[in-house]
């Protein structure tokens, strides 16, 4: 039985990772040779169509805004759901929750237009802005805060911590695990973004990778060059994909614990 | 007692992110137009592959160093990105809602009534201007079909096409055909490609997706002497006899003469599958022309569209249009850049660089298309086609009625009668058309 089970696994993951290493063929075929070959050709000539080094670096900033941002968020007003009582606690965290089911696609008019009255069109900080609060990340730490023991924030008063401090001490580090796997969520979505960095931002100076991406993906016009589209595709994936492999073991591990799946 | 120093440096940074991103890039259109210089923004699509933005850039790297002056302040243009077509009409209509239109973009040339309050007739400007008259006389006279409405010109042809007929040369001589005659009628397609198909080798293959509803427009317009909508975009006409018709004769070919594959066929793979030679034929865009020339190991030619009652194709493709929200100085900035891009010359090297068909009759008259064309005769077919081509369909609520569209003729090859399919199409949209009226 266990070995029927396991020999499922394999199949499933060979599977799972054929479109992966079809764009790894792709990208290094050469399209005008039949049968066979290996050409960098597409990577050349991918990397020259765009600057990719700006907007790798771009990307960088936004992603990593945006976590940091969103880890303070989250963090407090998790702990406001899950410690504190006050009227309206139930309403105010059910409009939290619908706010999870509402596709952001549908806010870009009414965000960007705040985005404009705050003088901040084409700026990195509008890419990032209407994603300093996820619903869903204060969703997940509050289940996991419900979940630790109250005596121990009991007992961190006691010892005269206020608090934030409480909060540092005894929250964070026991919901660690959940850190984590909702830090891959985020980053692995935001990497992803691209309509609204498309819309709110004209200069190159500000766009993400996805935005490079995309003009050879959309060649509606010319038929896909796969060749190319699988190149830069690749310079798109490589750093998750890289950063995925070296912290595979505690990306699994914490998705155990955090009960996400 | 411990202090929390990490919560307090992401605070910091949390404050840091907001100055600093906030202060630097401010860079709105005030100080644009201040000073002597004039800084366009131009939005642009991108439907032929990422290298055809370095040609824009070197575009606007050569415009800039033209030294154009309006009112003596020298006109730069600055070209942005700005996705596909749809993608670049969500952000031109975000950008205008939010004041922030750009001086010009290029959007699909159906996309008029979509906009027609966002931008600015070009009559006047073009009536004050010799050269911009000379430049309208010169535009092939099927582009401009869909630039006018209401008596006015609103938009300039840039990125154009038609749809062509492809077909695979080799493969008609191994089956016996002559690969300098392609078919001319319905029924001759249906002849050749039975004598085409076989081997798991198709006949012809005919796109549904993206851009599929253009494809059956080609039918319908070949099917009788009517089109799909009115001029002013108010009425649509999917029910009729032609267009059934139309419809009819493509799920006929993979339905009963079998040679054609089952099921929608998707808009990007056709042009693959024509590349690696599963079918002989396709309908396909003009801007084809430069991958299947670079990319198919074979001969192949290209050929008007097989009529029936008689040979048309509607156009496609891209239109420089000039925002209203901006000062007029802009606007006359903004239509120097468009004349500078569409003499003949540039409009020459466009077409060669992108597949397109080059806007402008005298092109065809440069020695460096002349050149082009001699080598590669292909490219002259699609322009020799423009005689028969006729309006792209172009209505109100453009996006949902062809999305409308889209999926009758979708439902229908999946198998859904095709007379009801249209009728409720035609149905619902008139429904969506009523206010206009």
């Amino acid at each position: 039985m266990n070995r029927v089970i396991n020999l499922s696994t394999h199949v499933l993951a060979i599977l799972w990772a054929l479109p992966l290493f079809g764009i790894i063929y792709m990208a290094f075929k050469d399209t005008k040779v039949e049968g066979f070959s290996v050409t960098i050709h597409n990577f050349i000539e991918a990397w020259n169509s765009a600057p990719f080094a700006q907007y790798y670096l771009n990307t960088f900033i936004i992603v990593i805004g945006i976590l940091a941002v969103q880890l303070v968020t989250i963090t407090l007003a998790a702990y406001v759901f899950a410690r504190m009582n006050f009227v309206g606690q139930g309403i105010v965290f059910l409009l939290y929750l619908v706010q999870i089911m509402i596709p952001i696609e549908l806010l870009i008019f009414p965000n960007s237009s705040t985005i404009a009255q705050l003088g901040i069109y084409d700026t990195k900080l509008a890419i990032m802005i209407p994603y300093f609060i996820s619903a869903f990340g204060i969703f997940l730490l509050r289940q996991t805060f419900k979940g630790i023991p109250y005596e121990l924030e009991e007992a961190a008063k006691m010892e005269g911590c206020n608090r934030i401090q409480t909060i540092w001490h005894v929250y964070v580090p026991l919901a660690k695990p959940t850190y984590i796997a909702f830090g891959l969520i985020s980053v692995s979505g935001q990497w992803s973004n691209f309509l609204w960095p498309l819309i709110i931002t004209d200069s190159d100076s500000n766009r993400p990778l996805t935005v490079g991406l995309a003009m050879f993906a959309k060649a509606s016009d010319s038929g896909a060059q796969w060749g190319v589209v699988a190149a830069a595709t690749l310079f798109v994936i490589l750093p998750l994909l890289l950063a995925f492999f070296l912290f595979q073991r505690q990306f699994i591990s914490s998705f155990m614990h955090s009960g996400i799946k | 007692m411990k202090k929390t120093p990490i919560v307090l440096a992401l605070l910091l940074l949390f404050s840091m992110l907001l100055s600093a991103c906030g202060g630097t890039d401010n860079k709105g259109d005030s100080s644009n137009s201040s000073g002597d210089t004039i800084n366009l923004t131009w939005y642009y699509p991108v439907n032929v592959g990422g290298e055809v933005t370095k040609v824009i850039d070197g575009y606007a790297e050569a415009f800039n160093k033209e030294g154009i002056e309006v009112n003596g302040k020298k006109v730069t243009v600055e070209p942005v990105y700005s996705g596909n077509y749809d993608e670049s009409m969500t952000k031109v209509q975000t950008a205008v809602k939010n004041g922030k239109a750009p001086d010009m973009a290029v959007l699909l040339s159906v996309d008029l009534f979509q906009i027609k309050d966002s931008i600015i007739a070009l009559d006047d400007m073009i009536n004050n201007d010799s050269e911009a008259q000379e430049m309208m006389e010169d535009f092939f006279p099927g582009f401009m079909l869909n630039s006018q409405a209401e008596g006015k010109t609103w938009s300039i042809p840039f990125q154009r096409s038609t749809v062509l007929l492809y077909y695979n040369k080799d493969m008609f001589e191994e089956a016996g055909l002559d690969p300098e005659k392609a078919p001319t009628n319905w029924d001759e397609v249906i002849e050749y490609g039975k004598q085409l198909t076989k081997d798991g080798k198709w006949g012809i293959e005919l796109p549904a997706t993206i851009s599929g509803y253009w494809i059956y427009q080609a039918l319908a317009l070949q099917n009788g002497d009517g089109n799909l909508m009115s001029d002013d975009g108010k009425d649509v006409y999917f029910n009729t006899e032609e267009a059934k018709g139309a419809l009819q004769y493509w799920i006929d070919l993979s339905k009963k003469h079998k040679i054609m594959p089952d099921g929608v066929l998707d808009w990007n793979t056709v042009p693959t599958d024509f590349i690696e030679g599963k079918t002989a034929m396709m309908l396909s865009t003009t801007g084809n022309l430069t991958n299947v020339k670079n990319n198919a190991n074979f001969e192949f030619g290209v050929a008007f569209l097989p009529g029936k009652e008689r040979l048309a194709t509607p156009t496609g493709g891209g239109n420089f249009y000039i925002f209203k929200d901006i000062p007029e100085e802009r606007q006359l900035a903004a239509m120097e850049f468009i004349k500078w891009i569409a003499q003949p010359e540039r409009a020459a090297e466009w077409s060669i660089d992108t597949g397109y068909i080059a806007t402008r009759q005298s092109s065809y008259e440069t020695p460096e298309l002349k050149e082009y064309t001699e080598s590669f005769p292909q490219a002259l077919t699609a322009m020799e086609q423009l005689e028969h081509a006729h309006k792209e369909i172009s209505v109100y609520e453009q996006g949902k009625i062809i999305k409308i569209l889209q999926d009758a003729i979708q439902a229908a090859i999946n198998g859904d009668d095709v007379s009801e399919a249209l009728d409720k199409a035609q149905e619902q949209a008139e429904e969506l058309l009523k206010p206009y009226q």
